[in-house]
């Protein structure tokens, strides 16, 4: 349950839109029937899905790297409403986010790219094709963002010339994909009628080369791969939420969400445990507790974020301590407006915080002021 | 000194207030003249930039096709550029307004998504920012949303949630007015007939799939505009241009260059003889003030302040000519903007004028114009008038002897002035961009001063015997200064008035005789948003192929214009690839008249892949049989040799023909862009023109009969020069008043003498016709110097001025009804300004007699 508001922002008033015209998006369902390779690649019959992969980089003579390549498909037209008349047709936006965070120099750098899919400016593979989500590079970068399967094995690769960041990676699963909820149905709600097609890549072996300080620099490391498909949006009482994967050093995976509802803290919250041998448990709303402990406030946008959090899973007899790799993590986009906070960090045993027993990746949404869409 | 100014100026008032009037008129309509037209030159530039600033402000650099339309796929290059911020394509067509004539809609395709900087979303999310994202997204998706001017929608009635219907060449597409948006928050100038598609509907709907027209590019801060501009040309190949917002400003200037020269040209005219009525006036007001002077002068007042205090009474009255010019000269844009913004649709394919704004630009050069004209005016006479003995001045001496004794004088300095310029102009000048004007402008200069010489010699030997036209003429003679005034200033009005006049009569000729040639087909098919000749104003295929086969149809021509540039970017010009008829006649070099080049050769070539080109564009190019004419392609330049050159009207900035099978090797699948049909012989044109126009009564067409378009050819060409008209009444208007002023001047100076001729017998009636009668001497002499002039002026208009900016060949005809029509138009014109002062004149009383009278 991962995006940025801004796409959320796209898919609600593209919901508007549609059920003014009358259109008809596939609304995600129990009971979906997941088929490999075919639902790596993109679902035109859905309003919204990503690819969504973020993960840890170790680098020779330098601390370890966090990296973000997410890659939005947010549906304008289903298929049956589209003219075909040009490749400018309001099919679907490619909306894309790179970020890369560097404790060394304390540098987070963030890029995006937005652009409605034609077949020179960006788009999704169909079933069989090796590539899933493209898009030209941002201005003044030449070249594609890509995000390719083939052979069992994912490739990224990113550039921003302007920003100067650049990275090539090939992420290998190691386990099979996880579903999420029930058969990879995830709700959202406690009634379970909305809800998103989900599942993930929790531990991907990764090799490549980033570029930092204008240097190619080669690396190994670790990835999650989130893949979440769905046609409905945010109630209207809600205004952001948290997420967070975990890899344990142990071989246990942790992936949990909680939406917050304007009035209370938790609206809805659901995990999954996965244990050291691939399989995944449901953990419920009322299983775990993420507990904020230390908060930054964003130079950039005035928001507030929490940076180190206490998180305990009762039933599975864990507490951890959460702790930010650098507090300023922050995704402000200038193309859309919107900002969030998608951040490496730290697991570490809630009684001995000196102590890194695993790695993850937290994303904030609908903090601050401007960053929940008005509904 | 002050005090003494106002005191001055007071009395030059109170003694001469028709004088000071007539003078101020003069002043105002040379003012006016100048106002009018840079105001309108001001508002055909505005309505282009005001269009780049409204599309494009936000755009360091623009790439634009050097053929009408280039391959979308050149943004991903563009985007790739390290200089480029953001960039953006563009789709833009004219479309037609169904059920409104004459209304096309200057159609903007653009990525909504794209940072354009519209303001679109300010309009959308007026209300809540969150609306803005929902209306964008809605105006993508939604069939035929458009956004119009909230200007535009008043004019047509139209409110959002509206639902017109436009058209493209043959295409329709309904549309709904889904938001007004004023552009005019991005430059005032902005058309109101701009209206903001999403990308995909009018590529989808109005134009061709695949194709741009305009990338407009945003540059990281600190970037090098011309760098990146060399850079970005490379990368994206032959195909295209990259220019910044100026150069594409400094394009549109000079394309109307030499439509805005001439207009000025013309304005300048009415200035001078503007000036001349200011000396007119100034030197009267002076005569009349001599003895003032004279005092002036004896009490102690220099020479110099004399002169300053001549020079400021002038300078209010500047003043004065300037208050009254500026309104009026904008009240004049006004009235010829349509006629004007004609032109620049049907001639140059511009934008036309929305609205006129009088520029502080604008103002200053009308004010400056105002007063430096009145100065100069003033500056001979004032300077004349101070330098006198003070005792000459309080003496009733003539000063207009001083003009007697130099009359030889002036014609030798206006023959040498004349001798020289014609000898420059013949060496050097003639090859320079401006050296028709200046040599038209000396020998304007020289006509006046030959005026005296040609009084004396026609009116100087004149014998009076009795009240009569001898002593009429007699007259003129003796007060040749003031004669010459009133003679030089109506002689280079009717030089300007007869010099257009066959300039233009001489080209409507030329071209009824080459529509006669070339305008052969019986119905002529093209569709309503063709006016602007837009590359997707296009006719579809199965259109033509019903017109081939209608009945009674013989043959149909096919026409692709194309506008392209030449590989050396330095010309513009109409590319038209022509599917002849097949039926015998309608072969192309024999359709078009040919200046060079025999008709079989030039079949010949022409079936071989060469061009035939038109003689602007072979004037300009400088190309003759045989050279090769290099264009840009889509994908490189594109050669062709000329095979002949054929005469051509079409437009001044160069025309070329090939076959349609060769423009289709360069640019295959492009469209024809209309239609001519060749009838069955027997076939009644009428009935056939109207069946069609019912058969297609749902397609955006329009049907011409042969008839129709000669009419509306010619209807185009009399609009081009209708500005002209106003010009040139202008003028005639103030060479009038200087004969008012003339005769004004002389009913008051000669009061003793018209006393003698009443003691003498003379009665009142008799005064009248002297004066009437040195009026129309006045208006005869003006005339005739003015005919020589003019035809001297058309003849250099014909032969250099219209082959050097425009490379027409003009075959000069003998307007000698218009020019009779002219004439008498003077005359009664110049008859009737004497009437006033002649009236005053016969009521001289002989009392007033003095005994320096006799």
């Amino acid at each position: 349950m991962k995006s940025a508001l801004r796409m959320i922002l796209l898919a609600m008033a593209a919901c508007f839109v549609l059920g003014a015209a009358g259109g008809v998006w596939r609304d995600a369902a129990p009971g979906y029937r997941w088929s490999f390779p075919a639902d790596l690649a993109a679902h035109p019959d859905y309003k919204t899905e990503w690819w969504y992969v973020t993960g840890h980089l170790d680098r020779p003579g330098g601390e370890t790297l966090g990296f973000q390549v997410t890659f939005f498909r947010v549906g304008l037209l289903p298929p049956g409403k589209q003219t075909g008349r040009t490749a400018w047709d309001p099919r679907d936006l490619v909306m894309a986010h790179a970020a890369l965070t560097d404790p060394d120099s304390g540098r987070h750098v963030f890029s995006e790219v937005i652009r409605r899919t034609t077949p020179f400016l960006g788009g999704f593979g169909s079933p069989g094709d090796s590539m899933l989500a493209w898009c030209a590079a941002p201005a003044g970068t030449p070249g594609k963002w890509t995000l390719v399967h083939a052979d069992g094995v994912f490739r990224v690769r990113v550039r921003d010339n302007a920003q100067d960041l650049a990275f090539t990676l090939t992420c290998r699963p190691t386990r099979k994909p996880v579903f999420h909820g029930d058969g990879g149905f995830s709700p959202k709600t406690a009634t379970g009628d909305v809800g998103s097609l989900y599942f993930s890549q929790t531990r991907m072996e990764v090799q490549g080369s980033v570029r930092i300080a204008g240097r190619g620099t080669p690396v190994t490391g670790s990835a999650w791969l989130d893949r979440e498909i769905f046609s409905n949006t945010l109630g209207s009482d809600q205004k952001g939420w948290d997420w967070a994967a975990l890899n344990l050093d142990s071989g246990e995976d942790l992936m949990l969400y909680r939406l917050r509802g304007k009035e209370r803290h938790d609206d809805f919250a659901l995990g999954t445990f996965v244990d050291s041998l691939g399989a995944a448990a449901p953990l419920p709303g009322n299983a775990w507790r993420l507990e904020p402990l230390r908060w930054w406030a964003s130079p950039h946008t005035g928001a507030r974020y929490p940076v180190a959090w206490k998180l305990t899973v009762p039933g599975r007899n864990l507490t951890f301590r959460l702790e930010a790799v650098l507090p300023d993590q922050e995704n402000v986009s200038a193309l859309t407006g919107i900002h969030y906070w998608e951040g490496a960090v730290t697991v570490a045993p809630w009684e001995n915080p000196d102590r890194i027993i695993g790695r993850g990746f937290v994303e904030l949404t609908g903090y601050g002021e401007g960053s929940r869409p008005p509904v | 000194m002050i005090r003494l100014w106002w005191r001055s100026l007071a009395r030059s008032l109170r003694s001469g207030r028709t004088l000071f009037l007539l003078a101020v008129l003069g002043v105002a309509l040379g003012v006016a003249s100048v106002v009018a037209i840079q105001t309108l030159n001001q508002g055909a530039l505005g309505a282009f930039d005001g269009s780049v600033r409204a599309v494009s402000g936000r755009a360091d650099l623009t790439v634009l096709g050097l053929t009408p339309a280039f391959p979308e796929t050149l943004l991903v290059p563009t985007l790739a550029d390290p200089a480029v911020e953001a960039a953006w394509g563009l789709c833009r067509v004219d479309a037609a307004v169904d059920g409104v004539e004459g209304l096309l809609l200057d159609m903007v395709g653009v990525d909504l998504l794209a940072p354009v900087g519209l303001p679109l979303e300010a309009t959308l999310g007026a209300a809540d920012p969150g609306d803005a994202q929902a209306g964008i997204l809605a105006a993508m998706v939604t069939p035929g949303w458009v956004a119009v001017t909230p200007e535009l929608a008043a004019n047509q009635g139209w409110a959002v949630g509206d639902a017109i219907e436009v058209s493209s060449g043959s295409r329709t597409a309904p549309l709904v007015i889904g938001a007004l948006v004023d552009f005019r928050t991005l430059d005032p100038m902005a058309p109101p007939n701009l209206a903001v598609m999403d990308i995909a509907q009018v590529q989808g709907l109005l134009a061709r799939p695949g194709l741009l027209h305009q990338i407009d590019i945003r540059l990281r801060p600190g970037t090098d505009t011309e760098a990146a501009a060399a850079r970005l040309g490379v990368a994206l190949g032959p195909g295209v241009t990259v220019v910044t917002p100026e150069q594409r400003q400094q394009d549109t200037r000079s394309l109307l260059a030499a439509f805005r020269l001439n207009l000025t040209a013309l304005s300048l005219i009415s200035v001078f003889v503007g000036v001349f009525l200011v000396l007119s006036s100034v030197q009267a007001s002076l005569t009349i003030r001599r003895r003032e002077f004279g005092i002036l002068r004896c009490i102690g007042a220099t020479p110099l302040q004399v002169r300053a205090l001549i020079l400021a009474e002038v300078g209010v009255l500047g003043l004065a000519g300037i208050m009254v010019g500026i309104p009026l000269g904008y009240a004049m844009a006004l009235a010829n903007l349509q006629t004007v913004s004609g032109t620049l649709t049907n001639i140059y394919v511009l934008d036309g004028i929305s609205n006129l704004t009088l520029t502080p630009g604008v103002v200053l050069l009308g004010a400056a114009v105002g007063l430096c004209g009145a100065l100069a005016g003033a500056l001979w006479p004032a300077v004349e008038i101070s330098r006198r003995d003070p005792l000459v001045l309080l003496a009733p001496v003539n000063l207009h002897e001083q003009v007697s004794r130099i009359a030889f004088r002036l014609s030798a300095v206006a023959a040498l002035a004349a001798i020289a310029a014609t000898a420059w102009f013949a060496w050097a000048g003639s090859r320079t961009n401006y050296g028709g004007f200046i040599y038209g402008g000396i020998m304007m200069l020289a006509l006046p001063l030959v005026v005296p010489l040609v009084i004396s010699l026609t009116a100087g030997s004149a014998r009076p015997r009795g009240i009569g036209p001898a002593l009429c003429l007699r007259n003129l003679a003796v007060r040749r200064q003031a004669s010459t005034l009133a003679v030089s200033a109506l002689a280079v009005t009717v030089s300007m008035l007869v010099g257009v006049t066959l300039l233009v009569a001489g080209f409507r000729s030329t071209l009824i005789s080459w529509l006669d040639v070339t305008v052969r087909a019986d119905i002529y098919v093209s569709s309503k948003s063709w006016a602007r000749a837009g590359p997707e104003a296009t006719l579809d295929s199965d259109l033509l192929a019903g017109l081939r086969s209608w009945p009674g149809v013989a043959a149909v021509e096919e026409q692709r214009r194309m506008h392209l540039y030449t590989a050396d970017r330095r010309f513009r010009i109409w590319l038209n690839g022509i599917k002849v008829a097949d039926i015998p006649g309608a072969e192309l070099a024999t359709r078009l008249p040919l200046k060079k080049g025999a008709p079989e050769a030039v079949a010949a070539g022409l079936e071989h892949g060469e061009i035939l080109i038109g003689e602007p564009l072979a004037q300009k190019a400088r190309l003759d049989i045989g050279d090769t004419l290099v264009l840009s392609g889509p994908s490189g330049p594109l050669r062709y040799r000329v095979a002949g050159i054929a005469y051509d009207y079409t437009s001044e900035g160069g025309t070329a023909f090939v076959t349609m099978p060769t423009l289709q090797k360069s640019f295959p699948g492009e469209p024809t862009s209309n239609a001519a049909l060749f009838l069955e012989p027997g076939a009644d044109q009428d009935d056939l023109l109207r069946d069609l126009r019912a058969a297609y009564s749902d397609r955006p067409l329009v049907l011409r009969s042969n008839a129709d378009l000669r009419r509306e050819v010619l209807a185009i060409f009399d609009q081009t020069f209708a500005v002209t008209g106003t010009l040139r009444t202008l003028a005639l208007i103030i060479a009038c008043l200087g004969v008012a002023l003339n005769l004004l001047v002389q009913a008051r100076e000669r009061a003793g003498e018209l006393g003698l001729l009443r003691s003498l017998g003379a009665t009142r009636r008799q005064i009248f016709g002297l004066f009437v009668g040195e009026g129309l001497g006045v208006g005869i002499l003006g005339l005739g110097l003015g005919l020589v002039g003019g035809i001297g002026l058309a003849a250099l208009l014909i032969v250099f001025v219209n082959r050097q900016w425009f490379g027409w060949t003009i075959r000069p005809a003998w307007a000698g009804q218009d020019l009779a029509q002219q004439a008498v138009i003077i005359l009664l014109a110049v008859v009737l300004a004497a009437v006033v002062p002649a009236w005053k004149a016969g009521q001289a009383d002989p009392l007033t007699l003095t005994r320096d009278d006799l």
